[in-house]
């Protein structure tokens, strides 16, 4: 996934190059200029180092078979605070099994838990309009290039820090940056009218599993670079699952009847594996100018504009 | 009326509305938020977290003038006239060397809303979403929510969705790296949470009139819990290139109790009124300081 993350994040106001894999030689021209465009140092060095999905997967399973007790809060509940880094999948460009190429650089495999066969139980229309999203020329609707936050559960496949209290659970996510402030004090739901990126999330705890579910999310976002599709019918139920002192288990069940025949699951291949307790090892004491440095947008433009008018 | 509607000038016709109905709001409820945090009582004990510090968590707003100018000024077309929030020097101005009193003149001008109204001609960073940076952000007028651990506290921003990580640890900042932001550490002096924000760049404005620092500014915060609802805010300045001395700001936050922290999305919300943010970014022109 390194190498992926890697694409993603250069794209990250340089235009999204992950959607371009294959794709004819006019795109090589917004991938020659985004590559000749300097690139953020810091967001380079978090993902610069080429991940072995295999090998980091392998060593969160071993890290998660320890027999380490599970911090824990004075109410007894488990403390997730903490930096967490994700661990095997590689799911900037899709959650299901995909290969790499040009543009996307590494494969991944799924993270579609449920349905069993890996892949997402895309209503038909909804699959004709993932493939029209993969087109070149659709890259200027996706939110991400617009440095517009990437909504959920797409915020997932990032890095996060934890800092949690008796009556909330605060996730810092990393790379760009939000931030959800997850209350357990049964507040009435948001108005319908008020619909958000990130969503309106409220957490519970079953047992020893802190269950997040999420509404009011607007349905603009794309839910990866590869265009999946998340309405605003949508609703999400994650659940974090510490299995010992420095691993744990998220995983996420997304309702949405507009756009699937069914309920389906995702997780990533192996657990977040738990960094320190400090934000920092998540580098997360740096801004994100993303829109202030977002100088290759124009060029999806051009392209999103030049199939608008040859369809007229 | 305004002549000739363009798309773009309808667009900014409605933003100013807005922007007048929410100012004489603010002219109501705050005829001078530094006056009145001078005055608050000094002896509130906090509460405290957890972890033994005081507690500034919840969801906070400032409710003042200082988004338009922090220096005294006169109304104008969608600003309220305003007496100002600086403290120091006495005279509430902003003490500036000549040269960039000269700068800020310009930078006002620059700055004015006409019509039919381009964004991209405003020379206000904030007309096109760019990051407010330190102290612009706090006093910006949208909400923010404070989040405490035991290393740090977190100051989670509304708008455009920014946030600042404080570190309480002493941890060292790189030298020769600007942030629109900068970057920010902080400590408890007492109940008061001192911030010192260095790494700060030439790119942000201090409000929408045209007052402006270089990369040589630092800043210091002072956050002081003064009733349950009010936190003392104390902001003071030190550009050596730019002031001919440190001065300082002071104001009041208030506790939003029914708030909720959503979102605003600064340049999606510009983009759906017309202007999509393709433009040439522009804004890392080096300030020119002159030789003395």
């Amino acid at each position: 996934m390194g190498s992926e993350e890697r694409v993603s994040q250069k794209s990250k106001g340089k235009g999204q190059k992950g959607r371009l894999r294959g794709r004819p030689v006019a795109m090589t021209v917004v991938l020659a200029l985004g590559w000749l465009v300097s690139i953020d140092a810091r967001q380079e060095s978090q993902f610069a180092v080429g991940r072995d999905l295999a090998k980091e997967s392998a060593a969160a399973h071993k890290l998660a078979e320890e027999r380490t007790p599970i911090p824990r809060m004075a109410n007894g509940k488990p403390n997730l605070s903490g930096s967490w880094r994700l661990s095997g999948g590689g799911a900037t460009y899709s959650w299901e099994e995909h290969l790499g190429g040009f543009g996307i650089a590494s494969e991944g495999p799924t993270l579609i838990i449920d349905p069993a066969d890996g892949k997402l139980p895309y209503q038909p229309w909804a699959l004709e309009e993932r493939e029209r999203r993969r087109r070149p020329e659709s890259a200027y609707e996706e939110n991400v290039a617009k440095c517009i936050l990437p909504g959920m559960p797409r915020m997932m496949v990032y890095n996060f820090f934890i800092a949690q209290s008796s009556d909330r659970v605060t996730i810092f996510h990393g790379t760009h940056p939000a931030t959800r402030i997850i209350r357990f004090d049964n507040r009435p739901p948001l108005p319908d009218n008020i619909r958000l990126w990130m969503g309106d999330p409220r957490g519970r705890w079953d047992g020893d599993t802190l269950v997040v579910e999420t509404t009011n999310l607007n349905g603009k976002g794309w839910a990866n670079l590869g265009g999946d599709i998340i309405s605003d019918a949508a609703h999400i139920v994650e659940r974090f699952r510490m299995i010992n002192a420095s691993t744990m288990w998220w995983e996420a069940t997304v309702t949405d009847p507009k756009v699937y025949t069914r309920p389906w699951t995702m997780r990533f291949p192996a657990p977040h594996v738990k960094l320190g307790t400090q934000p920092e090892e998540n580098e997360l004491d740096f801004e994100d100018s993303c829109h202030e440095g977002n100088v290759d947008l124009k060029h999806l433009k051009n392209l999103y504009d030049a199939a608008q008018g040859s369809r007229q | 009326m305004i002549p000739r509607f363009s798309a773009i000038g309808a667009v900014a016709a409605a933003l100013v509305l807005a922007m007048v109905s929410a100012g004489s709001l603010v002219a109501l409820e705050a005829p001078n938020e530094a006056l009145q945090a001078r005055q608050a009582p000094q002896k509130f004990v906090p509460p405290r977290t957890a972890d033994g510090q005081p507690d500034l968590q919840g969801i906070w707003r400032v409710w003042n003038l200082a988004r338009y100018d922090v220096e005294p000024h006169p109304a104008s077309y969608g600003v309220p006239a305003g007496l100002g929030v600086i403290v120091d020097p006495p005279d509430g101005r902003i003490p500036y060397k000549p040269w960039a009193l000269e700068r800020k003149k310009e930078n006002f001008a620059k700055s004015r809303i006409t019509f039919p109204y381009d964004p991209l001609k405003n020379a206000d960073p904030l007309a096109k979403c760019y990051i407010p940076g330190v102290p612009r952000i706090t006093y910006l007028g949208w909400p923010f929510e404070i989040v405490q651990s035991k290393d740090f506290v977190a100051i989670v921003y509304e708008w455009m969705h920014i946030r600042r990580m404080i570190p309480l640890t002493n941890r060292a900042v790189p030298e020769g790296i600007d942030f629109w932001g900068g970057l920010s550490r902080g400590r408890w002096d007492g109940n008061s949470l001192v911030v010192k924000v260095t790494n700060l760049s030439d790119w942000t404005w201090f409000d929408m009139a045209g007052n402006f620092h270089s990369n040589a500014a630092q800043v210091e915060e002072r956050y002081t819990l003064s009733t349950p609802d009010t936190i003392d805010y104390e902001v003071t300045i030190t550009d050596p290139d730019v002031f001919r001395r440190p001065w300082k700001m002071r104001m009041a936050i208030q506790r939003q109790r029914d708030a909720r922290l959503l979102e605003y999305e600064c340049h999606e919300l510009l983009g759906q009124s017309g202007v999509p943010p393709t433009w040439e970014r522009d804004w890392d022109k080096p300030l020119v300081i002159p030789k003395e």
